[in-house]
């Protein structure tokens, strides 16, 4: 079945070549210059997936993704900005936006994205990323209160190795490269960070107790990246 | 109505000086008047009048520093709202040029395509320094416990990957009398600036140079220096290396994008530090870094 892309974005040179690129990549390509586009077109012929920009004339990205979500409408969402900072964080959470990218992206990148999120997505159920708790076996993270339980006990994270385990945990069935987890956690991505990622990862792996040659949560993938393997509920 | 608060002085100066030009000038009694005081009395008013001059020129010379530390605020806050609005208006035509390109990728004029792929490549990374750079001055800072020597082996190691052994690396850690002190900040941004500074090293020495990192209590203070013998910098460019997107004439042909070293200094600054460099053409450089032990608050 060909999937079904609104492509939302007021900059035309954008709309143009992303549409021809992402109809070539096999998806049907429907685009709207504004929020408010947006939405009458979901109305009229609601779309699989949709891919939004933020700063938009008349309604803009975000006002329409609440708008989308209060009317309990969970179209899957990929937001076209970067969630660095943990303000930022936390607005995205109750956005409820499946996915963010941020500008200037590889196309390639986009496609993957977009395919990771149509697999995730469960037909009207609200994504994983705007899920408040996440319990996953023994593991379960409260992300208003930012915290991490080990069955009864407390498990005690810097903000950045949270933040790393919910990124995780949120996009659980994508292998996820180390420069993709430095733009999303670290809002920035710079070469010789991997290895930041690397240190953060241990901590995380050694406060949660998982091993990295048996593990139960985080899984490393040599030269491509990490992915969170074990089964994840919504509370 | 406020009144500015050099009228509070000005007017009753510009008042004495007008009685007296109407006195002086006019047919109106202008007596001579007699002042007598006893010695206690007169030490007593000149302390008055001493007291009260250099409150003055006290308030005067706070009101010139606040005037100075606010256009310098103000002057910072600009260029940061420019680089910001920068990013903003590079993102989206970059966004639409790499579209447009994976576009293009139909097997014909390949290495035509991989030139201008390459250049997209080498703009975005400028747009995410940029951002970095905007960044660095707003965001809340991770502050955590940091072991220096650990942090600073960390740096060398990558270090010595990138230099191979054609040059001359060495880490300076003291131990003696006592190690370095632990000092509160971000890991991480840390991290980047020793990198930064050590890569410049890296990239403007030849094979036999040496590269020395070094590191010592100073006071209140820790001083990181990277020293090189490499070619150095003109007197009239020491001062600029640390501005946004400066490049020295010695740069061209060497590749980075003019941020590295202001990345370097926007970071120590958040820390509560500050950078120094001493160079000398064809002898070498160092750079120094100088952090405080105690933590900052205001990260």
């Amino acid at each position: 079945m060909t999937n079904k892309i609104l492509l939302v974005d007021d900059d035309e040179a954008i709309s143009e070549n992303l549409s021809a690129f992402l109809s070539r990549s096999g998806f049907l390509v429907d685009t709207a210059a504004n929020g408010q586009q947006a939405l009458n077109a979901i109305q009229n012929s609601p779309p699989d997936i949709v891919i939004m920009d933020v700063l938009m004339p008349v309604m803009d990205g975000r006002q329409a993704l609440r708008q989308l979500r209060n009317d309990e409408n969970w179209i899957p969402v990929i937001l076209l900005t970067q969630i660095g900072e943990s303000t930022e964080r936390a607005m995205a959470l109750e956005e409820g936006a499946d996915d963010y990218l941020n500008k200037p992206f590889d196309p390639h990148e986009l496609v993957a994205r977009i395919k990771a999120v149509l697999r995730r997505a469960k037909q009207g159920q609200p994504p994983l990323s705007s899920a408040w708790k996440l319990t996953s076996g023994d593991l379960s993270i409260d992300r208003k209160a930012n915290r991490v339980m080990m069955g009864d006990a407390l498990v005690n994270l810097t903000p950045k190795a949270f933040a790393l385990l919910e990124y995780l945990m949120t996009h659980p069935d994508e292998v996820i490269s180390r420069e993709r987890l430095l733009d999303a956690v670290w809002g920035w991505d710079y070469p010789i960070g991997t290895r930041a990622v690397d240190t953060r990862i241990a901590e995380l792996r050694a406060a949660l107790g998982d091993n990295a040659s048996q593990p139960i949560f985080i899984e490393t993938l040599p030269g491509v990246g990490y992915q969170f393997i074990h089964e994840i509920r919504a509370d | 109505m406020k009144l500015k608060t050099y009228w509070y002085f000005l007017i009753p100066a510009l008042t004495g000086l007008l009685i007296a030009v109407v006195l002086n000038f006019t047919s109106i009694p202008n007596p001579i008047v007699y002042l007598r005081a006893d010695l206690g009395t007169f030490l007593f008013l000149v302390g008055l009048a001493v007291s009260g001059i250099s409150w003055i020129v006290r308030a005067v010379s706070l009101r010139i520093t606040s005037i100075r530390e606010t256009a310098r605020e103000e002057a910072l806050h600009d260029r940061r709202s420019f680089l910001s609005l920068l990013d903003h208006e590079l993102k989206n035509p970059l966004t639409a040029i790499m579209a447009g390109l994976a576009n293009l990728n139909d097997g014909t004029q390949q290495e035509a395509l991989r030139s201008v792929e390459t250049q997209v490549q080498r703009m975005s990374r400028l747009v995410a320094d940029l951002r970095k750079l905007s960044d660095l001055e707003t965001r809340p800072i991770e502050t955590s416990t940091i072991n220096l020597p650990t942090l600073l082996k960390e740096v060398f190691t990558l270090a010595q990957d990138r230099a191979g052994d054609d040059r001359g690396l060495t880490l300076t850690i003291p131990q003696a009398p006592w190690p370095l002190p632990e000092i509160q900040g971000d890991r991480d941004l840390l991290f980047l600036a020793i990198h930064n500074v050590i890569d410049n090293a890296i990239k403007y020495t030849q094979p036999g140079d040496t590269i020395e990192l070094r590191a010592r209590e100073e006071g209140s203070h820790v001083r990181i220096e990277i020293a090189d013998t490499g070619p150095g910098i003109p007197q009239n460019e020491i001062d600029k290396v640390w501005g946004e997107l400066f490049r020295g004439a010695g740069a061209r042909g060497v590749p980075g994008s003019g941020l590295g070293l202001a990345l370097v200094q926007a970071i120590i600054r958040r820390h509560g530090g500050t950078t120094s460099i001493q160079s000398q053409v064809d002898k070498g450089t160092s750079v120094i870094l100088s952090l405080p032990i105690q933590a900052v608050t205001e990260l």
